[in-house]
C-alpha cells in the first residue's frame, strides 16, 4: 500500500538546514494499522506530509498503492491525494464557515464525475458511519472536540480513500473523547481500513498492529504488536476503507 | 469544480463584509453606467457634423450692433474689400453661424399659427446670395433664391421684413419633419399667419445652439431666408479661403476692417474650427471630469475588492491548505475566489441596476440628460465583472500558492 525507501527530506531556511528525514524506509501493507511514535521534532509529521503527498521529498523512492509518485506535478498529486488518501488532523481542521455536511462534502467537490446528489448521499453515509448524522446541519463551532474530530473522520472517509493518515488525532481531546475517537479508528480498521497514525500516547500506540518509532528522521525499532490482530481483515483480504458505500 | 452553493453559504457567515463590497460594486455600477453614457453623449456632440465645409472658413465680426455704419450697404463695402484679399474665394455677412451659440429662431408650421408655440422652432440663417457658397451648403432639391428675391434687413424693420418674406430654403432634416413622405419643394409653410414658399431643400446645417441629445434630428432643422445682413444685426463676416491661406487671410482681413472702421473694435477673429472647439469646450471638460470620476470610482472599487479579498485569503489560509490537502488543485482555489467575486459582483450589479435607473431618472428631471439606453446596463455589468475578476486575481493567485502542508503544520 505504502512503500518508502531511503527517503530524505531536508528543510532549508536562510540559516539552517534541517534533515527532517534521512534514509527513511517503511512499508505499510494493505489493511494494516500502524502507529508512529517518536520524540518531538523527530520527523513524524514530515513523514505524514510526504506519505500524504502534501510535499515533495529530496531523494529516495515512494510507491503509493502501486504508483511511483516521483516527479508528479502538483495537479497529479492533488488528484492522487483526493482519490487515495484520507487525512485526520490533530486540530480537526473543519472549515468554520461550512456546516458539517458541507464540510464532509468538500473532498467530493474536487472529485471528477460526482454529481450533487451522489455527493450528498456519500457524505450522509460517512456521517452515519461516525454517528453524527443528527448533527449534520451544525457548524463546527457548535460541536464538541470529539464530535468535530468524528466529522473530520467522516470527511476523510467520504471519498473512500485507500489510506487513512492521522497526525495525533486525539492530541486535542480529553481522555473520554480521545477514547471515543480511538475506538472509531479501530472500528474503521477492523472494517478493513489501512491506517497510519502518529501519536505521542504509548497506550494508544499499543493498540495498533505495529509500532514504528522515528528517531532523528529515521524509522527505528520497528516492533510488531501481535496482541491486536483483527480477524475481519484477514478474512476479507483486500478490503479497503470506504465512506459507507 | 466548485459549485456556488457552498461559496454562498460561506459568504452568509460574513454578511457585513460581503454586503459592504456588494454595496460598493452597486454604487460603482450605478454611477459608472450613467457617467459612461454621459461621456459618450458628450463625445457624440463633440463629433457632430456641422454640415458646412469647416476647413477654410474664417470669421470676423465688428462690434457694431446698432451703430450708424453697420448697415447692409456698409457691409457690402467691407465684403468687397475682404474679397480682394488674395486667397479669399468668397465672403458673406451672415446673421448667425452653426455652433456660434446664439441664434435667431422663428416658429414654422404647416398651418397658419395663432401662437408661437403652435409651430416648430427653427433657427433662421440669412446672409445674401453668397451664403451657400461661403458656408459650403448644397442645394439638394429645387433651387437657390433668384437674385431678385433678396432684400436688405435692418434692425428697425425686422418683423415687417419677415412678414413680407414669402420664400425660404429649408434643410433636409426640417423638410423631413414637415413633409416626411413628399418633396418639400413648392410646398407652403406658415410663419405665424404668413405663408412661406419652400423653393429648395439644402443639405443639413447644424443649429447655432444644439440641445442635450446629440441624436435629435432637430439639431439639423434650419431655414434660410432671402435677406442681406449687416453688422448692425451682429452679422459675421464669413470668408472662404484656401485652407493654407487662412491664417494670413484672417490677419489681413482684421487689419483691413480696423483700417476701415478705426473707431470700432473686432469682437471675433477666428477660424470656424476654433469656434467649434470653443463651443464644445464645456462638453470636453465635462467628459474629462466624468472620465476621471469613473476612473477614480473604478479604482476605489478595485482597491476595495483587492483589500477584502486579501483579507479573506489571509483569514482563510488554513482552510485553503486543508482544501489543498483534501485534493483541491491550485486552479480550484483560484476558481473559488474568482467564483466568489463573480457572485458578489453579480449581486452588486443587480442592486446597481435599480440604482442606475434611479440616478438616470433624477438626472433627467434635474439636468438635460436623456434616458439611459438599456444597453448600458449589460455594458456596465461586463465592465464591473471584468474589474472584479481583475482585482481578485492577485489575492486569488496568492491563495492558490498556499501550500497544502499548512493543513498539517499550523496548529
Ligand atoms: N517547513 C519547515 N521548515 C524548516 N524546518 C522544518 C519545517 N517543517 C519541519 N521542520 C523541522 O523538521 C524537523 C521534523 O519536524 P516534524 O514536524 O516532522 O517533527 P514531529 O516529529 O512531527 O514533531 P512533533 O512531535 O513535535 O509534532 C523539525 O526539526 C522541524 O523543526
Ligand atoms: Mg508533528
Amino acid at each position: 500500500m505504502l512503500d518508502m525507501r531511503e527517503i530524505a527530506k531536508v528543510y532549508r531556511t536562510e540559516t539552517i538546514e534541517t534533515h527532517a528525514l534521512r534514509g527513511f524506509t517503511l512499508s505499510v501493507r494493505e489493511g494494516e494499522f500502524v502507529a508512529v511514535t517518536g520524540p518531538s521534532g523527530s520527523g513524524k509529521t514530515t513523514f505524514l506530509t510526504i506519505a500524504g503527498l502534501l510535499e515533495d521529498f529530496n531523494s529516495g523512492e515512494y510507491i503509493l498503492d502501486g504508483v511511483n509518485v516521483h516527479g508528479m506535478n502538483d495537479d497529479q498529486r492533488s488528484r492522487l491525494r483526493n482519490e487515495k488518501i484520507g487525512f485526520v488532523f490533530q486540530a480537526f481542521n473543519l472549515i468554520p464557515d461550512l456546516n458539517v455536511l458541507d464540510n464532509v462534502e468538500v473532498p467530493l467537490h474536487y472529485r471528477r464525475g460526482i454529481g450533487a446528489a451522489e455527493r450528498r448521499k456519500r457524505a450522509i453515509g460517512a456521517l452515519e458511519r461516525v454517528g453524527l448524522s443528527a448533527r449534520m446541519r451544525h457548524y463546527p463551532a457548535e460541536l464538541s472536540g470529539g464530535q468535530q474530530q468524528r466529522a473530520a473522520i467522516a470527511r476523510a472517509l467520504a471519498g473512500s480513500p485507500r489510506l487513512l493518515l492521522a497526525d495525533e488525532p486525539t492530541g486535542n481531546l480529553d481522555t473520554a473523547m480521545a477514547r471515543g475517537v480511538m475506538e472509531l479508528i479501530e472500528e474503521l480498521h477492523r472494517e478493513g481500513a489501512t491506517v497510519v497514525m502518529v501519536t505521542h500516547d504509548p497506550d494508544l500506540a499499543a493498540r495498533a498492529e505495529r509500532n514504528v518509532h522515528i528517531v532523528d528522521g529515521m524509522a527505528t525499532g520497528i516492533l510488531e504488536e501481535p496482541r491486536f490482530r483483527p480477524s475481519l481483515r484477514e478474512r476479507t483480504g483486500t478490503d479497503v476503507p470506504h465512506g459507507g458505500a | 469544480m466548485m459549485t456556488p452553493r457552498p461559496i454562498l453559504s460561506s459568504l452568509r457567515r460574513h454578511k457585513i463584509a460581503a454586503f459592504l463590497i456588494v454595496l460598493e460594486i452597486a454604487l460603482a455600477f450605478a454611477i459608472v453606467s450613467n457617467a459612461v453614457y454621459m461621456v459618450i453623449g458628450r463625445l457624440q456632440r463633440i463629433d457632430l457634423r456641422s454640415g458646412i465645409d469647416e476647413r477654410g472658413l474664417v470669421l470676423l465680426r465688428l462690434a457694431t450692433a446698432s451703430k450708424q455704419n453697420g448697415s447692409v450697404a456698409s457691409a457690402q463695402t467691407d465684403l468687397a474689400t475682404l474679397r480682394a484679399i488674395p486667397g479669399v474665394e468668397s465672403a458673406s455677412a451672415i446673421n448667425t453661424l452653426p455652433l456660434s451659440g446664439s441664434q435667431w429662431s422663428l416658429a414654422y408650421s404647416l398651418r397658419p399659427m395663432r401662437a408661437f408655440s403652435d409651430g416648430v422652432q427653427v433657427p433662421v440663417f440669412f446672409g445674401g446670395p453668397g451664403l451657400l457658397q461661403t458656408l459650403g451648403i448644397r442645394v439638394i432639391q429645387g433651387s437657390a433664391f433668384q437674385p431678385s428675391a433678396y432684400s436688405d434687413l435692418s434692425p428697425k424693420d425686422v418683423f415687417k421684413a419677415f412678414v413680407n418674406a414669402r420664400q425660404a430654403l429649408i434643410t433636409q432634416a426640417f423638410a423631413q419633419r414637415l413633409w416626411p413622405h413628399a418633396s418639400a419643394v413648392g410646398k407652403v409653410m406658415y410663419m405665424g399667419e404668413t405663408p412661406v414658399l419652400v423653393v429648395g431643400v439644402v443639405s443639413n446645417i447644424i443649429q447655432p445652439y444644439i440641445g442635450a441629445d446629440a441624436h435629435d434630428p432637430a439639431n439639423y432643422y434650419g431655414v434660410i431666408s432671402p435677406f442681406r445682413a449687416g453688422p448692425d444685426l451682429n452679422a459675421w463676416y464669413a470668408l472662404r479661403c484656401q485652407p493654407a491661406a487662412c491664417a494670413r487671410v484672417l490677419k489681413a482681413g482684421a487689419a483691413k476692417l480696423q483700417a476701415m472702421h478705426p473707431t470700432e473694435t473686432l469682437n471675433a477673429q477666428e477660424s470656424f474650427t476654433h469656434m467649434r472647439q470653443r463651443y464644445f469646450r464645456d462638453d470636453r471638460s465635462m467628459a474629462w471630469l466624468l472620465v476621471s470620476t469613473v476612473i477614480a470610482l473604478l479604482g476605489v472599487t478595485a482597491i476595495g475588492i483587492v483589500g477584502l479579498a486579501s483579507f479573506w485569503v489571509q483569514q482563510r489560509t488554513r482552510q485553503i491548505g486543508v482544501r489543498r490537502a483534501l485534493g483541491a488543485r491550485r486552479i480550484d482555489i483560484l476558481r473559488y475566489f474568482q467564483t466568489e467575486n463573480f457572485l458578489l459582483a453579480t449581486a452588486g450589479i443587480a442592486l446597481g441596476c435599480a440604482a442606475a435607473i434611479g440616478i438616470n431618472v433624477w438626472l433627467m428631471a434635474h439636468y438635460a440628460v436623456p434616458r439611459l439606453p438599456v444597453m448600458y446596463l449589460p455594458l456596465g455589468a461586463l465592465l464591473l465583472w471584468g474589474l472584479g475578476q481583475l482585482a481578485v486575481l492577485g489575492p486569488a493567485l496568492r491563495a492558490a500558492r498556499v501550500a497544502p502542508t499548512v493543513a498539517m503544520r499550523s496548529a
